[in-house]
């Protein structure tokens, strides 16, 4: 083991040496997330603020008069703007309104009948200022159609429930912590091994093709120490990497994501900032216990991935474009494993990899089974042993430092 | 100490202009052996199977068919056992420049299962014979090659190694630079220690070495003190029996 030791203590040595590094793995990650995430948050919220606050522009067709007059006695919510017949299209993709209503000719007429009238609405779905105009000229019709109807009824001496035939209340069983626990749960395990495989790359290439490329893999090979230990102290070396990269770049995340989302939940509601900072109500210690437990033997697969295929290359450019396949295959099962549903294929907790992901979903989301768990894990650990054995018995030929053809 | 015997090596490359495999024989047949107080030359133009030879002593590489054995000890069978014994340089400086001489030096010293301490005493030593104390706490990053070549040098003797081994030694030195390295052979051999270095410089080898060997295309012709060699060819340097070693490779080829 003292082997192992020393090539871990070598290798976390050179890296602590190089201070720009240690910059770009550890504090960067840090600093950047809450950087980025308050920025745009900020940037949203006054971008909000600033459509909340002025009035939708409007240009209405309205000749039966019959929503035009009510829409101008709203200055504060809408902007009525006259625009020449046939160019309303064009002014909203322009920007010059955010929507466009027309009223049908005969609408008076048809209040009259106690018939419904049409109202046609052009919308630009892609501008939030166009939503929002829609949403605000949607509650002035029905607040107009509310009077109508209490109007009719009252016409008819009927009781204004006649048009409320029931009432439903609904009392949602899944707790705030669930709700939170599975949208985490569904993209978590995606991100985790994002992270880590990307974390623990670049520190992979460099202990491998990158000592093979600076040659000093050869005099690292003819001392003493066994090839199998100097396979360990790397695996180790890299794994722990990728491992606190990943665990750094999540937790800076995820605090950066709930102070803007506490911040934008106390603004709407007036509760004190943070209150959606409640990690104990979303999982428990066990749940996370169990996660890490399951991370420990893929983060180990990704590292003992990167050194057979760092060993393998005959210089760092051979060694990342051989690994960039092994990144994609994680982005799309990724990817894959965010998809809704997934639990209910059967096959799905023996494809490995996957496996992890849709048990890290499950814990999540409260419906940890034992047995996917177990085949995770068991699975996991196997490929990630297969995987290191394979490394040391490649390091041991020495096609593995003077590649030929 | 070092005694290879029918040590033979081949390799397969790609032709890649047929993208046929091909094998090439590095080493044939290649038998000799080094005493301990004894430099031995290893000579040969490139690709010849120096390097080959040395990194399969080294324990970098294994023959295919023969044997390698250092103080009793074969390099296949324990192979561990035989590096620890053995102070190899090669031709790739191979330091890691991030580090410092000092720190370099006490963490291959632990490699070797030096005592840190120890290791760090005897390559202070080292660097100061080799005209390099002053930059023990300096990182490697802006050293010169030659600067580089004197720290591996004391990487490679840092275990006390019985046998050393130095590919190419002088390849980029100043001439006061390899006159250092000169002088360190001399005192290698003194203190009783198997000497393999191989080289292009013949001056080097006629002043330094005690005896030679000439390896074309994998074959070992001679292998006797440089004045046999001298003697056997009726020249008066070893660069004529070179040249005439390679004209008759030449004619056979």
């Amino acid at each position: 083991m003292r082997g192992v030791f020393l090539i871990c203590k070598k290798e976390f040595l050179e890296f602590s040496k190089d201070k720009r590094t240690v910059f770009f793995t550890f504090f960067l990650p840090v600093l950047l997330y809450p950087m980025v995430f308050l920025l745009i948050a900020g940037l949203g919220q006054r971008d909000e603020a600033q459509r909340l606050g002025r009035p939708s522009r409007v240009s209405i067709v309205d000749p039966a008069r019959v929503l035009a007059p009510g829409m101008r006695r709203e200055p504060d919510t809408f902007q009525v703007v006259e625009l020449a017949p046939g160019t309303a299209r064009q002014a909203l993709k322009e920007r010059q309104v955010d929507l466009h209503v027309e009223v049908e000719p005969g609408a008076a007429r048809k209040i009259e009948q106690q018939r419904p009238y049409l109202i046609s609405v052009l919308v630009d779905d892609t501008e939030p200022s166009s939503e929002l105009a829609l949403g605000r000229f949607r509650e002035a019709v029905r607040k107009l159609d509310e009077i109508q109807v209490q109007r009719r009824l009252a016409a008819l001496h009927a009781e204004p429930e006649l048009t409320e035939p029931s009432w439903t209340v609904t009392e949602n069983v899944a707790t705030a912590g669930l709700e939170a626990g599975k949208a985490v749960g569904s993209f978590l395990p995606y991100l985790l091994m994002l992270m880590m495989f990307q974390g623990a790359m670049q520190h992979g290439i460099y202990v491998t093709a990158g000592e093979k490329e600076r040659g000093t893999l050869q005099t690292l090979l003819a001392t003493r120490l066994p090839r199998n230990r100097i396979i360990w102290g790397k695996l180790i070396y890299i794994f722990v990497m990728g491992l606190v990269a990943a665990l750094l770049n999540l937790a800076s995340m995820g605090l950066s994501m709930a102070v803007v989302l506490g911040r934008a939940a106390s603004q709407r509601t007036g509760a004190p900032a943070g209150a959606s900072l409640d990690l104990s109500a979303m999982t428990s210690p066990g749940v996370l216990l169990l996660c890490f437990l399951l991370l420990v033997p893929l983060g180990l697969f990704f590292s003992s991935f990167i050194l057979f295929m760092g060993v393998r290359a005959r210089n760092t450019s051979e060694a990342g474009a051989s690994l960039m396949p092994g990144m994609i295959l994680i982005i799309l099962l990724g990817a894959f494993s965010l998809a809704p549903g997934l639990e209910r294929m059967p096959f799905l907790p023996y494809v490995p990899i996957l496996n992890v992901s849709l048990a890290i979903r499950n814990l999540f989301g409260q419906r940890g089974d034992v047995v996917e768990y177990l085949v995770a894990l068991v699975m996991t650990t196997g490929m990630s042993a297969l995987m290191t054995w394979a490394s040391a018995r490649l390091l041991d030929r020495e096609s593995a430092l003077f590649r030929q053809g | 100490m070092i005694r290879l015997s029918g040590v033979h090596k081949t390799f397969q490359v790609k032709d890649r202009k047929t993208r046929a495999w091909r094998r090439i024989e590095a080493v044939k047949d290649l038998s000799f052996g080094v005493e301990a107080g004894e430099i031995y030359g290893l000579l040969g133009p490139n690709g010849a199977g120096k390097s080959t030879t040395l990194r399969m002593i080294a324990g970098l590489m294994q023959p295919d068919l023969g044997r390698i054995e250092i103080c009793g000890v074969g390099t296949q069978e324990q192979p561990e056992r035989s590096r620890a014994m053995v102070g190899y340089l090669s031709t790739d400086l191979g330091v890691y420049t991030r580090f410092t001489p000092r720190e370099l030096l006490r963490l291959f010293g632990e490699f070797q299962g030096v005592d840190a301490r120890v290791a760090e005493r005897r390559g202070m030593g080292l660097l100061e014979r080799l005209q390099m104390k002053d930059f023990a706490d300096i990182r490697m990053e802006g050293f010169s090659s030659g600067q580089k070549q004197k720290v591996s040098i004391a990487r490679a003797l840092l275990h006390d190694p019985r046998v050393v081994i130095f590919d190419e030694p002088t390849t980029g030195l100043d001439v006061l630079t390899a006159k250092t390295v000169l002088d360190l052979l001399r005192i290698l051999k003194a203190e009783g220690r198997a000497v393999i270095v191989s080289t292009h410089v013949m001056p080097m080898v006629e002043d330094v070495c005690d005896r030679v060997g000439i390896i074309f295309d994998g074959v070992l012709h001679g292998d006797a003190p440089p004045s046999d060699m001298l003697a056997r060819w009726r020249v008066h340097s070893l660069e004529e029996v070179f040249f005439r070693l390679a004209a008759d490779a030449q004619e056979a080829g």
